[in-house]
């Protein structure tokens, strides 16, 4: 349930609800489950709107693409990171009405001394985990560090019945301190017998987690208990020093444990740890070794870990959504209009003017003068009241957007076209406020703008693309779009240029093209030269059968007839500047060629090359 | 002197883009190869051994009365240039920029040939021929080969 397949539109964004409005991107975002990172989930965008959390996968967009609905989101923590940790935002699900009771008993035993990375749920929980059913669970228990409040999970081999002072057990993931062997022996039985008894008999056996059975190789998640040793065949070695992946402490190279924590220091895989910058693509942490399964019932929490910054704007507009609770007015009526003091039907829609008793009174010029005033009474109102404060603009965003409308349709008659586009821009911009921190943040800003342009150009209800012919010249496209945008957060041209440069770079359906006189245009990637020049030789073979409007003295049968870059703009649907572009472009190929003449330039098909001549003498 | 039977030109003679000069470069090369054939294939059904451009501007092979179209001087001499350096074409006196100009539509070599079998034909090898009678007897005019222009030609090979 917590986890859901989401839909992408053609730019690789997260396609939107009705009414959902986007409040935060951040990339180099990695999913945990639990303590476990998802494998193919470690690198992408996160999206958050005020309905859901999405999260996109850079690699593979379509396939490994989430979301997680805010109002399934229990509670959400945060936590800042420490050392090599990433900053982490964990989001509980509700508890499900069948595993209520159990997810209570365990979180009643781990709350008082929770920290902000606690996982109160045990993996044994989460069934869904286990490749087949009859594997024992991957995890029983967790103590919580007396320390540092780090729960740590309860070691693979510990056995309650057979613990003795003896058993090594591992210290504290994160501070790297020995607990006392109560402390471990108290929770690994508690975890036991709060296992309910309608679980599989598998889980009621002694807890002896996957990890530890040698004859499944789980090179990952071998190695719990030990610092995390993702990559031992990357290791440089010949380092005079190299730094405890736990602490940092620089230990002599031939030190089997930590001098500090006394942590294992076998793997020796991240001698640059202290070196490396804050961008962290991967994470050293155990990997889950299959993916969860989306629609299962569970009560895992879901982790997203930010490599490269922006956990704290995110948090708080996480905060905000979730106090928001936008999701509960989808399908709600508007909001009801505000009342006047007067008792006159005060309303911004220009449709729904009915004159009220008060207004009938006048009539004429007086009338007319009247209702106007009552109208702009009416929408001072409503902007006023709109921006008293950013909790009534949000309130009262659909009249805002509706009178906005209606401005747009007031404007001239031009501008119709684009009234229908301001309400879907609204939702749809990415902002720069949207973005987190973080050095890259304004790679991140371009990167969002151009799938936003690509989802422009992409829809087929506004059909940008379509109406232009299939080619529009980045400059039109920059007016139109920065048009759509209803006047606010415009697109500076510098940044629309970098946006569109992007299109390649993240294989987006749309191509930036430049002519050889510089003009640089915006068409889908599908759209070739060649594809052009076919469309242009077919339409020249047509007009050899269509006599010309007036006399001419050529054989038009033969020949067909020159035509103007008017002609074919007009043929085509693109602008003046684009068909001279693609006409040029194909004279260029040797496909047409031209004639100056009183008359202006015209592109005719080439007669004048020889293979031509011998392909027409076959076939004439 | 011209014969009574009316040039036929080419099909692209009435192709108006022919007479606009191509910027691209395949087009352009083409269309040179086209109006050097057509000159010299003109030039030979009038006899013609020398092209003044002036005049020629105005007659038919480069003014298409029925299209309205017409070659302009910037390129006739562009096209005159690319036969010159072709050998079909010689700038009358020593200047690359006259107004008049020699049309080889037979080279030297083949002039040659055209004599000796003429002269192999009508026996008169070993016979003193002036050039008089060489250009302007009847024997050589009911053949057509050369008139008085050739025969400057054929006293400048020497």
């Amino acid at each position: 349930m917590f986890l859901q397949n989401i839909d992408l539109t053609t730019a690789l964004r997260p396609a939107y609800l009705p009414d959902e409005v986007l409040l935060f991107v951040q990339d180099n975002v990695g999913l945990y489950e639990g303590k476990f990172k998802i494998p193919d989930h470690q690198n992408g965008h996160v999206y958050l709107t005020s309905h859901r959390i999405c999260y996109v996968d850079n690699e593979n967009p379509r396939k490994h693409s989430v979301a997680i609905d805010l109002k399934d989101v229990d509670r959400y923590e945060f936590y800042a990171g420490l050392f090599k940790s990433s900053a982490k935002i964990t989001l509980f699900p509700k508890p499900s009405k069948r595993s209520s009771l159990q997810s209570r008993a365990v979180s009643d035993l781990n709350t008082p001394s929770r920290s902000a990375t606690s996982t109160p749920l045990s993996r044994a929980e989460s069934p869904f985990h286990l490749p087949t059913p009859e594997l024992p669970p991957t995890s029983s228990a967790t103590w919580i560090c007396t320390i540092c409040s780090h729960s740590n999970p309860v070691p693979s081999n510990f056995d309650p019945k057979t613990a003795s002072d003896r058993t090594p057990i591992p210290p504290c993931l994160l501070c790297g301190i020995k607990p006392a062997l109560a402390h471990v022996l108290k929770a690994s039985i508690l975890s036991t017998t709060n296992r309910p008894s309608s679980h599989s008999p598998a889980a009621l056996r002694t807890p002896v987690p996957i990890r530890g059975r040698p004859e499944i190789p789980r090179p990952q998640s071998e190695a719990w208990g030990e610092p995390p040793s993702q990559n031992a065949s990357q290791a440089t070695t010949g380092e005079a020093t190299f730094p405890c992946p736990r602490c940092t402490f620089l230990n002599h190279p031939s030190l089997p444990s930590c001098e500090i924590c006394g942590a294992s220091l076998v793997s020796q895989d991240l001698p640059t740890g202290l070196n490396r910058p804050s961008l962290r693509p991967e994470s050293p942490g155990p990997t889950l070794n299959h993916l969860p399964h989306l629609e299962t019932q569970t009560n895992e929490s879901i982790k997203l870990s930010f490599r490269g910054g922006g956990e704290k704007i995110m948090y708080e507009r996480l905060k905000g959504s979730m106090t928001q609770r936008k999701w509960l007015l989808q399908g709600a009526p508007p909001v009801p209009k505000l009342s006047r003091p007067n008792n006159e039907s005060g309303s911004s829609m220009p449709t729904s003017s009915s004159p009220s008793g008060e207004r009938v009174k006048a009539m004429g010029i007086a009338g007319l003068e009247q209702r106007r005033r009552d109208v702009q009474k009416n929408n001072e109102l409503v902007i006023g009241g709109a921006f008293e404060d950013l909790e009534a603009l949000m309130a009262s965003a659909k009249e805002i957007v509706a009178l906005a409308e209606s401005f747009s349709q007031n404007g001239g008659p031009g501008s119709i076209s684009d009234s229908n586009t301001v309400a879907d821009a609204l939702g749809l911009v990415t902002t720069k406020d949207m973005l987190g921190g973080g050095s890259n943040s304004e790679t991140l800003y371009i990167s969002e703008l151009s799938r936003n342009l690509a989802e422009f150009l992409t829809d087929d209800a506004r059909g940008v693309l379509r109406k232009a012919g299939g080619i529009v010249s980045l400059v039109d496209l920059w007016a139109m779009f920065n048009r759509a945008r209803g006047g606010v957060e415009l697109v500076s041209p510098l940044d629309f240029e970098k946006a569109a440069r992007l299109w390649g770079k993240l294989r987006l359906p749309v191509r930036l093209r430049q002519f050889k006189s510089g003009v640089l245009v915006v068409q889908g990637s599908d759209r070739t030269d060649e594809k052009t020049i076919k469309t242009l030789l077919a339409w020249l073979q047509d007009l050899h059968s269509f006599p010309p409007d007036k006399e001419v003295a050529w054989d038009w049968q033969f020949f067909g007839r020159g035509v103007t870059a008017q002609d074919a703009a007009e043929r085509f649907g693109w602008s003046i500047g684009v068909a001279e572009e693609e006409l040029e472009m194909a004279e260029e190929k040797g496909a047409l060629c031209r004639e100056e003449s009183i008359e202006g330039l015209k592109f005719w098909e080439n007669w004048i090359i020889e293979d031509r001549w011998a392909q027409a003498s076959l076939t004439v | 002197m011209s014969t009574t039977q009316p040039f036929t030109f080419p099909k692209y003679y009435s192709y108006p883009p022919f007479f606009t000069r191509q910027p691209t470069l395949t087009s352009y090369h083409a269309q040179l190869q086209k109006w050097s054939s057509l000159i010299l294939s003109y030039c030979r059904h009038h006899r013609l051994f020398k092209l003044s451009i002036i005049d020629a501007l105005d007659s038919n092979l480069f003014n298409n009365k029925t299209l309205g179209r017409r070659l302009r001087e910037v390129n006739v001499r562009e096209v005159l240039e690319y036969m010159r350096k072709e050998g079909r074409v010689e700038w009358v006196g020593k200047g690359t920029e006259g107004n008049e100009v020699w049309v080889w539509w037979r080279n030297p070599e083949e002039w040659a040939t055209a004599v000796y079998e003429w002269v192999d034909e009508t026996a008169q090898k070993n016979t003193v021929l002036t050039l008089y009678e060489l250009t302007e007897s009847e024997a050589t005019l009911s053949q057509g080969m050369i008139d008085r222009c050739g025969g400057v030609q054929i006293a400048d090979w020497g």
